[in-house]
């Protein structure tokens, strides 16, 4: 007799907690309408959402598509702006000048041939990411990723989203109750109960009794009570790498509702920490991500009012304590972890909401038929996802050991040997003499941060991979084809795009057409 | 630039308007809004596709006239429109203004001496005008009748993108881009009360209108390739 799963318990609301229960929910329609499944989502009325996570990546695109939801009501209801990209200032030598896109458009012919040995040898008279796309040109000249006759979620330039989190949350909660068939139980949890397996049998909560489940989905942010708290699951921090633990936020109006936004995060570098900058059409969220190692909170302020200008004194700033790392393990008995309760990383590369939907798809694709199979799962969840917190730690890390900057102890400890993890340095000594590419060991199907991204950060960053001539011989005619063709592609969407506030106050007047 | 203003007996009593079809009057268009009124005049002539304004995204229905742009292969300078004339070319110069008509003062089809006389000596209408206030009493309700159909088509996916790919006998190739028509297979898996619906509402005549009206490509490229071969 085996055991079925059959009722799926997802443990706090926040974009965790909604975004896993539409994922799911969306994949096993058809299960939960012939009552074989239920997704039940018990969130504290009283726990309010973190809601910094302001940023994404374009799987959100794919992820809110499948769940059924408008993208047009996505944008009117969430304050939705659109990112094509990270613009990070003084990463590299702390000048006024000096700075580099990460955009979310892959590199011209990307998979045909790789660019970056050719704009090494000799192609430098333009910026690396300017050389092979054309993002970064769109983003300088504040134009958007597409048109209004630009179908739902289809794009003209790859794009993400940045959103206002506290509008988020309620937005998916209406979704999934009225068009996914979540149950939405709003309760304090008050217990956990353990069966002598060590299985999680049920919660108890206060206002709705005990509630039992054969899966649960720890979503209660940085407490994690399911996992770290009833399984005991231990925190690995990684604060000796990634040297963050404060942050700063403040929402900034804009001087005029017609004023120029942004479509890319603009993350600035500062004394021991940097400033994330994210326009949304109502205004701007700002913040200062620093280490209390390097530097006083009260200094931290005065880099952010300095940033934020004189407009600062009027707005309230909140100050966030955060701890970098993540539970040793996702997925223990009949429990995984997703978004905070798993871990945190500062939002340096937005990788908070995308490892949000990994998560959920890898647990909707692979949901456990019964609890005989499900440690078959969890390993691999475990294996995929641990991989996944590796990655971004050492993309995360690229940022700071590339710098040129030693005007404070946070730059230069940011070079010490010892805070950089081993499989960095080994990439990093290998990217010496060739540059990372698709058959690079950045295989996996669904890879956070794909080669492109190290090529632009590297490269953006002014690192030095040897070429000769000779290796680009093979290569050189459709390398330059491609080149040709970015410059034309540049040409062609600069006449094309609409301002990008333009484009957004269309939207909200006429909405984008389904197809 | 157009002066539009609402049209007044007293004051417009010599304007004279050139009603013929003509390039240099606005006739040359190869993609021409129209209302679901004309769609049975317009199937047996031309291709009754949907396009999306460039300026909001919204659908709308037009009739394709030709292939590159301001190309009208129904326009004959001497002879004027060789086929049924969309009622959107027929009303210019005129404008509707709430329940007025307006016209466009500074459009080249406006005179003081040559073209059809609004007004006769008594004042009233003349034919030609009676002839475009009977257009803007299609027009104006059509365009909203036409909205409401083509949101009934977007809310029951019927609409799906057609590129029309067609090779001329002087070895160039035409692309259209942007243009949409019926889903069939969409169409066919409609359950009985959507069907219905459509009928009693006349939607399913205007489906099959536009589906009928495909067959008028074919057509269309061999004008374009007879007037390649003439040029």
């Amino acid at each position: 007799m085996t055991r079925p799963v059959e009722q799926l318990v997802i443990v706090g609301g926040g974009t965790a907690g909604w975004l896993t229960a539409g994922v799911i929910a969306a994949r096993h329609q058809g299960r939960i309408k012939a009552g074989k499944v239920s997704v039940t989502l018990v969130e504290s009325p009283n726990v309010p959402i973190i809601g910094v996570g302001e940023g994404t990546w374009p799987t959100l695109r794919t992820t809110l598509e499948k769940m059924g939801v408008s993208e047009t009501a996505f944008f009117r209801e969430c304050d939705v702006a659109f990112k094509q990209g990270a613009k990070f200032a003084r990463w590299t030598t702390g000048r006024d000048d000096d700075f580099y896109y990460h955009p979310l458009m892959l590199p011209q012919g990307f998979a045909q041939v790789n660019l970056v040995p050719h704009w090494l040898g000799g192609m430098q008279d333009r910026s690396f990411c300017d050389a092979v796309c054309p993002q970064g040109e769109l983003c300088e000249e504040g134009l958007a990723p597409k048109t209004i006759t630009t179908p739902e979620y289809q794009a003209v330039a790859n794009y993400a989203y940045h959103l206002d989190a506290g509008k988020f949350a309620p937005f998916l909660t209406r979704h999934c109750t009225e068009k996914l068939g979540v149950r939405h139980v709003q309760a304090d949890v008050t217990g956990v109960n353990l069966a002598a397996t060590g299985d999680i049998a049920s919660i108890d909560t206060r206002q709705a009794g005990k509630i039992e489940g054969d899966l649960f989905v720890d979503c209660t942010g940085f407490s994690s009570l399911l996992l770290g708290g009833a399984l005991g699951v231990p925190f690995r921090d990684c604060g000796d790498i990634l040297f963050c633990d404060r942050a700063l936020a403040v929402q900034v109006p804009y001087d005029t509702a017609d004023a120029a936004m942004a479509s890319h995060t603009i993350s600035t570098a500062q004394s021991s920490g940097w400033i994330w900058d994210i326009g949304l059409p109502t205004r701007r969220g700002t913040g200062h991500v620093y280490s209390s190692r390097h530097t006083t909170d009260e200094q931290a302020e005065e880099e952010l009012a300095r940033y934020v200008g004189p407009a600062i004194k009027d707005l309230s700033v909140r100050k966030i304590t955060i701890r970098s790392g993540h539970r040793e393990t996702f997925w223990k008995n009949n429990c995984v972890a997703v978004g905070l309760a798993a871990g945190f990383l500062e939002p340096l590369e937005a990788s908070a909401i995308v490892l949000i939907e990994l998560s959920a798809r890898l647990i909707a694709e692979q949901m456990p038929v019964c609890r005989e199979v499900m440690d078959i799962i969890a390993a691999r969840f475990n294996e995929t996802t641990s991989y996944r917190w590796g990655r971004i730690i050492d993309f995360l890390k690229l940022h700071y050991v590339l710098t040129r900057r030693t005007d404070t102890a946070f730059w230069r400890d940011n070079l010490d040997p010892d805070t950089i993890p081993d499989r960095l340095k080994t990439l990093l000594h290998l990217w010496k003499y060739q540059s990372p590419w698709c058959f690079d060991e950045f295989d996996r199907l669904e890879e956070v941060f794909p080669a492109a991204s190290y090529q632009y950060v590297l490269y953006g960053m002014g690192f030095r991979t040897e070429v000769t001539p000779e290796d680009n011989a093979a290569t050189e005619a459709l390398a330059r084809r491609h080149i040709t063709e970015n410059v034309a592609a540049t040409q062609r969407l600069r006449t094309q795009l609409p301002r990008n506030r333009d484009l957004i106050r269309k939207i909200h007047e006429y909405g984008m057409q389904p197809i | 630039m157009t002066n539009i203003v609402v049209l007044n007996t007293e004051a417009h009593k010599d304007v004279r308007v050139r009603a013929k079809a003509s390039a240099r009057f606005g006739d040359d268009q190869r993609f021409v809004p129209v209302v679901v009124g004309e769609f049975a005049l317009l199937a047996v002539h031309y291709p009754i596709l949907l396009s999306k304004d460039a300026e909001t995204g919204a659908f709308y229905a037009g009739a394709m006239l030709g292939f590159d742009d301001r190309e009208n292969l129904f326009l004959d300078e001497a002879r004027g429109f060789d086929a049924y004339r969309p009622l959107s070319l027929r009303r210019a110069p005129f404008f509707a203004a709430g329940d007025e008509l307006a016209i466009d003062l500074d459009s080249p089809r406006v005179s003081r001496n040559d073209g059809e006389a609004l007004f006769d000596e008594t004042g009233a209408p003349t034919a030609y005008l009676q002839g475009v206030m009977a257009a803007f009493r299609e027009l104006k309700p059509g365009l909203e009748r036409t909205k409401r159909f083509l949101e009934t088509l977007l809310s029951l996916k019927l609409v799906e993108t057609v590129t029309i790919d067609l090779a001329f006998d002087d070895g160039t190739r035409r692309i259209t881009e942007g243009l949409y028509t019926i889903d069939q297979d969409a169409l066919r898996a409609l359950p009985d009360d959507a069907v219905v619906d459509l009928f009693r509402k006349g939607y399913l005549q205007l489906i099959y209108l536009m589906i009928a009206s495909l067959k008028q490509v074919p057509v269309l490229a061999r004008r374009k390739n007879l007037k390649l071969l003439e040029a």
